[in-house]
């Protein structure tokens, strides 16, 4: 099997809370069913999340995935 | 630090204090040959640990917030299944070992010993992957 391209999840989410009239990792987690601390690993790169979680909060913050997630490679 | 990595800082720390005094008092010929014996001391150190487990849960779920005690999201399952399968290959290794290969070769407790060496070694590696994957991260 090749070796996978090297590169990382990054995401606009502290962006969008901010946009959001700063929506709290608190709330948001409310809204897509995670703990808050799951949300902010998710926000400090720490977790990637699954494809369905990254759905729901595109979702949340009304943005197509691509604007939410983007690959930096 | 969330209530999840907590409570596993808790249990990993009780479970390598309680098996450091159990594997040394071992070493150091304190605890007798007989099955009596081993179960004996294996029991009461067993079941301080366990105590001492339960009353850091409880205090950890009072000064929590109820966020933070909710059920566990996709996040804590893919770090809790991390730890789980790593840990099943130590405990099948030790499995071999004990069941399979010491019979014909050590005496009774040194088998039954092994045997708890193999399932606390298992559980402080799953703990220990628990509780770096939180506080580094994790994206399984």
């Amino acid at each position: 099997m090749a070796k996978p391209l090297p590169g990382r999840v990054v995401n606009q989410i502290r962006l969008l809370r901010f946009m959001a009239n700063e929506m709290t990792q608190a709330e948001l987690g409310e809204r897509i069913g995670m703990t808050r601390q799951t949300v902010a690993a998710i926000e400090a790169g720490k977790y990637s999340p699954t494809l369905e979680a990254a759905f729901r909060i595109a979702q949340v913050f009304g943005k197509p995935l691509d604007e939410v997630f983007q690959w930096e490679g | 630090m969330a209530y999840r990595e907590k409570t596993a800082w808790l249990t990993l720390v009780c479970m390598i204090v309680a098996y450091v005094i159990y594997f040394s008092l071992v070493l150091s010929g304190q605890v007798g040959p007989r099955l009596l014996d081993i179960v004996w001391t294996f029991g009461i150190v067993a079941s301080i640990q366990a105590i001492v487990v339960i009353v850091g849960h409880v205090v950890l779920a009072v000064s929590s917030d109820a966020d933070e005690r909710a059920r566990p999201d996709e996040r804590d399952r893919a770090i809790a299944r991390r730890g789980g399968s790593a840990s099943y290959y130590v405990l099948l290794v030790g499995t071999i070992i004990v069941g399979v290969v010491m019979p014909f070769s050590d005496p009774a407790p040194k088998i039954v010993n092994s045997a708890l060496l193999a399932i606390v070694l298992a559980e402080t590696l799953r703990h220990v992957l628990i509780v770096t994957s939180y506080r580094r991260g994790w994206h399984g």
